[in-house]
């Protein structure tokens, strides 16, 4: 049994950040949870597909972040405690709900979980999902620490409830995927049954129509739930303060930055001269819980990651206040005390606290870059980002690169979102070009193939993981097609939602819960939508090359190449070995002209060393996954394979 | 003579459309491939060093030096070449009849006897699948004839020749123009200094040639013309005919004016200093006022071993070359050789000093006398 159904009050486990939302989710009694798989959020609804049926849940991974929204709010609408979760770009695939979803409102609980990713560690920009709770008027609360992750998602449905509007409970990498102890609450004990009622009277939103409209009325209502939603905040519990009375700085701060603001101020000895308020309520704030700690001194000093978000709204209140509590000098991001790109950690906020406090600090050693070079460089293995040993894509990409160089009319590749996305770098040969939203790359593409009136010549190609062809490629295809764009869509199909950790996706037979569903056939899709289709595995290497020649140089229309190969960790392929891979020494040519190590130099499939003593290449047997296509780049036959 | 790497012949021939796509540079490594009529260099090689360079037709070619070695004497700028006769020929009894040929189907009678009697294990010929030129190992004589006729753009046929070295072939024949026939000879001289090298050709047959198309261009100039599918044989008949003939099934004949043609020569060709293979064994040519005839110039004794063979043999019949034709030609090939000499030296690509790479290196008094 998981631990996230004990249900003995009091119990503490060691959970990440993400099973403790999904814990306070279960404590809530949540009956509907939907997602789409994007680090760091991709763990809460994991959890809660593992506890589905126990907790007699309905969980699903789906096709994108705006119908995960969708499936979360119907639920609610039909009387069921709800959660929708994504990470922080996801939001984005989602606003569009989003803002008609705040201005109907909901009627049972509904949160949604963003999950930003500060430093973009697993990302390819580091957007702030915060700013929409405050484009789209409804409650943005953020948990401080792992317990707090729990409490407040359980809180956040009692406060969903109260104003009849969903809550947006925001996380962030360091509070995902980090992990401590937790305490536990009883799990309920229910028996809803869900109905959607729609015959009450027309404005009723609990028992009428679910829609936005009549705005000007609607809205007007939603206003009048933000303002109930500040009355709760000045209340509550999760905004805290630790400090003295008269702090010579005030520092306010959420989140994952808590911790570093606690750790600064312990660092640099001053317990006694600032006073930290964490704030879990962010927006919209309590403003006289805000005027009390304002008023408690002149300085103040805003931590948060990334934008200044937080800083603004402290700003505008303390503005509005000003007659009262004085004029306040701020320090944060604005006045560059603190950056405005990438993760915080706790160096850098006790280096900008120091300066603030006047206090002589050095976070860390002055040789300790140099010596950190030396080490790095020296000491550690060089490891470079890569693919996996074994991986489709790096056979894919070897023949995309290989046929747009022999094609020779400089045309490129429309990246898109997925490990593939590693392609932009040498270990995918450079081959992408452009790397946007989800999906962007083939509309993208469908943009560049309708340049050739103005003398565009060059062969526009995109690609697509699987999981992104459901996601947005869809629309964007169809567009491409049916206004007879010109270009060559490879669809990068490798059985999984690979990245974020094989989470099922619309074109396999098993969903989020286990159970079999439908696949939708990808080729079958473009086949319908009237695309020139063809079916390749990219471990044949030749075939493969050939025929994205063949559909490069056809130039009517839109043409898709599905690259079939399962991800080389998948788990129905894990450890099981196609070939036994050797290299016959004697005719390695090695350096040599002729060859050039082409095996280690450019494929550089892990699995393959250069013994820099022998000079000649050996195969990891550890690493080797037996996928057997360096013997097709080996221009001497130097290495065999044998099958097993 | 220095050697160069796979960055200097990208440098110098590559991306300044030197390339004429001759396949030399083509699968020796896993880097540069022919496609439709382009070579690409498909990742870098970072050896300073290589074969491609080496063997490049457009990068460094010293004539004395080659000369020196398959001649014995020095490069004396002779518009033919070095050669021992030049005669006029075509198919034998044995062979007439049997096949497609450009014209007297010289070329295609000495490769059958040459496989035939064992001269050469096998054959690197040019053969065609619509208007692409497609290199071709070939073993049997039957299959000479399948690459008959001419195809008149350039082709990557070297790039057979290295695959038939690697498959381990040796004495390999080889049809091929002249600047084919240049990297062989340079190939031929062990320019890397490799251990325990052995010359893989067995007979080398060159082709006359003023210029050939650039592919790519040629395809979509024809294909706007005719159904490619449908093109049985492509001629350009002698002097002074000035067209293009394309026979298309059904037996039509369509005509097409050689100054239109003339816009798809590459750039290349007009650095061209060799109008008749002059490093090859046995050259052929068309003849002038006779479409059945060639022209053949015999220029080693390795060559005129397998012409006796095959006139002995019945393979080829040869008669004696007319004065006035063997007037015209040395005017011809003077022409040529001029024109490109004087183009190459104005560009600053010949003799160069200063660790300045050239095209092409010649004695500077022969340079002198040719252009003058
Ligand atoms: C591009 C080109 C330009 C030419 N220009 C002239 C010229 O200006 N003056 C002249 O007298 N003769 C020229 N020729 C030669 C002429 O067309 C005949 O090839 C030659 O006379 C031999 O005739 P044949 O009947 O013996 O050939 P066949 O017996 O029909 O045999 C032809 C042979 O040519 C080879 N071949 C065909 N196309 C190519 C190619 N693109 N590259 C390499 N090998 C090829 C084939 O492998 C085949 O073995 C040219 C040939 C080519 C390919
Ligand atoms: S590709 Fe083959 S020949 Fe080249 S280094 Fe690797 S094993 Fe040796
Ligand atoms: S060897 Fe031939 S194909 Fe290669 S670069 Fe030189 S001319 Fe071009």
């Amino acid at each position: 049994m998981s631990n996230l159904m004990d249900n003995r009050k009091g119990r503490q486990h060691l959970l990440m950040g993400n099973e403790a939302i999904a814990r306070g989710a279960l404590e809530a009694g949540v009956k509907v949870a939907a997602g789409y798989p994007g680090t760091p959020s991709s763990e809460i609804v994991e959890s809660l597909s593992r506890v589905a049926k126990e907790a007699n849940m309905y969980v699903e991974w789906s096709a994108n972040e705006k119908v995960a929204m969708e499936v979360a709010a119907a639920a609610s609408f039909a009387g069921l405690r709800s959660m929708c979760t994504m990470k922080q770009n996801g939001v984005n695939v989602a606003s569009d709900f989003l803002l008609h979803l705040a201005g109907s409102g909901t009627r049972a609980g509904m949160v949604i979980v963003p999950c930003d990713d500060p430093g973009a560690l697993s990302s390819i920009n580091e957007g702030e999902s915060r700013y929409f709770a405050r484009l789209v008027e409804i409650p943005l609360i953020e948990p401080g620490d792992f317990q707090e992750a729990k409490d407040m998602t359980k809180w956040a449905y009692e406060l969903s409830e109260e104003i009849r509007n969903v809550v947006m409970l925001r996380s962030v990498t360091r509070m995902s995927h980090a992990s401590g102890n937790v305490r536990f609450d009883t799990l309920p004990r229910d028996n809803v049954k869900a109905m959607f009622k729609f015959d009450g009277f027309i404005l009723d939103q609990m028992e009428g129509l679910v829609i936005s409209a009549p705005v000007d009325y609607k809205h007007a209502q939603q206003q009048e739930k933000i303002k109930k939603a500040r009355e709760i905040f000045e209340e509550c519990p999760f905004n805290t303060y630790t400090g003295p009375d008269r702090p010579e700085l005030l520092v306010i701060t959420s989140s994952a930055c808590n911790l570093y603001a606690k750790e600064a101020i312990e660092i640099l000895g001053l317990e006694d001269r600032v006073g930290l308020l964490k704030l879990g309520t962010t927006w919209p704030l309590p403003p006289n819980l805000m005027k009390k700690y304002l008023s408690m001194t002149d300085r103040v000093m805003v931590i948060e990651e990334v934008l200044p978000f937080l800083e603004e709204n402290v700003k505008v209140i303390a503005a509005e206040m000003a007659s009262d509590i004085g004029i306040k000098r701020f320090y944060g991001k604005n006045d560059a005390t603190l950056p405005m790109v990438g993760e915080l950690n706790p160096d850098i906020v006790v280096s900008g606290m120091s300066r603030v406090m006047g206090i002589d600090y050095k976070p860390v050693p002055d040789d300790y870059a140099q010596k950190a070079q030396l080490y790095a460089t020296t000491k550690s293995p060089n490891r470079e980002l890569t693919f996996c040993p074994g991986c489709p894509h790096r056979a894919s990409f070897w023949s995309i690169h290989n046929a747009i160089e022999l094609d020779g009319r400089k045309g490129f590749v429309c990246g898109d979102i997925g490990c593939y996305t590693m392609a932009l770098l040498p270990c995918g040969f450079s081959t992408l070009k452009t790397v946007h939203a989800m999906g962007s790359g083939t509309g993208l593409a469908s943009g560049f193939g309708k340049l050739g009136q103005f003398g565009f010549d060059q062969p526009v190609l995109a690609v697509s993981g699987d999981s992104t062809f459901f996601h947005t490629t869809i629309p964007a295809l169809i567009n491409a097609i049916h206004n007879r764009s010109n270009l060559t869509l490879v669809v990068l199909d490798n059985s999984g939602t690979a990245m974020t950790g094989f989470q099922p996706h619309p074109g396999l037979e098993k969903n989020a819960m286990g159970e079999e569903v439908p696949a939708i056939d990808i080729a079958g899709v473009c086949r319908a939508m009237g695309a020139r289709v063809e079916v390749r595995d990219p471990f044949d290497l030749e075939e493969t090359r050939n025929t994205l020649n063949e559909l490069m140089e056809d130039e009517k229309g839109v043409k898709v190449l599905v690259l079939r190969q399962m991800c080389a960790l998948s788990p129905e392929k894990k450890a099981k070995k196609r070939y036994e891979m050797s290299i016959d020494e004697e005719i390695c040519i090695g350096e040599n002209c002729g060859c050039d190590r082409v095996c280690t130099r450019v494929f550089r499939c892990p699995g393959l060393v250069w013994d820099k003593e022998r000079k000649v290449t050996r195969i990891d047997e550890v690493i080797c996954t037996g996928c057997g296509v360096c013997a097709d780049i080996c221009p001497a036959g130097a290495i065999k394979r044998k099958e097993v | 003579m220095k050697i160069y790497g796979s960055k200097e012949l990208v440098e110098d021939v590559i991306s300044r459309d030197m390339c004429i796509g001759c396949g030399a540079c083509n699968f020796l490594c896993p880097y540069f491939r022919p496609y439709r009529g382009k070579v690409a260099m498909l990742f870098p090689c970072d050896l300073d060093k290589g074969r491609c360079w080496a063997y490049c037709p457009k990068a460094e070619v010293d004539l004395e030096e080659l000369s020196k070695i398959f001649y014995g004497k020095a490069y004396e700028g002779d518009p033919l070449g070095s050669y021992e006769e030049i005669r006029i020929s075509r198919a034998g009894p044995r062979m007439m009849a049997k096949g497609d040929f450009q014209a007297g189907g010289t070329v295609s009678s000495i490769v059958s006897l040459a496989l035939k009697k064992g001269y050469i294990s096998s054959a690197v010929l040019t053969d065609r699948k619509g208007i692409l030129p497609v290199p071709r190992i070939v073993t049997r004589p039957e299959e000479v004839l399948e690459c008959s006729t001419s195809k008149y753009t350039a082709a990557p046929t070297l790039s057979a020749f290295n695959q038939a070295v690697k498959d381990g072939y040796r004495n390999i024949g080889v049809v091929g123009t002249p600047c084919q026939v240049l990297a062989v000879a340079q190939m031929r001289t062990n320019p890397m200094e490799d251990e325990g090298f052995e010359d893989p050709t067995g007979l080398v047959l060159g082709l006359f040639c003023t210029w050939a198309l650039d592919y790519r261009a040629f395809e979509e100039f024809i294909t706007s013309r005719v159904d490619v599918s449908s093109i049985r044989k492509v001629d350009i008949p002698p002097p002074p005919a000035e067209i293009m003939e394309v026979y298309t099934d059904g037996g039509a004949k369509m005509e097409i004016p050689l100054d239109e043609v003339r816009k798809l020569v590459p750039e290349t060709c007009t650095y061209c200093t060799d109008m008749t293979s002059e490093f090859a064994d046995i050259s052929v040519g068309v003849l002038e006022g006779r479409p059945d005839m060639n022209t053949l110039i015999i220029r080693t004794q390795r060559g005129k071993d397998i012409v006796d063979e095959a006139i002995k043999e019945g393979y080829l019949v040869v008669e004696e070359m007319p004065k006035k034709n063997l007037e015209h030609l040395r005017w011809a090939a003077g022409n040529k050789k001029k024109r490109a000499l004087v183009k190459a030296r104005d560009a600053g690509i010949v003799n160069t000093s200063d660790g300045k790479r050239s095209l092409l290196r010649l004695a500077p008094k022969t340079l002198e006398a040719i252009i003058a």
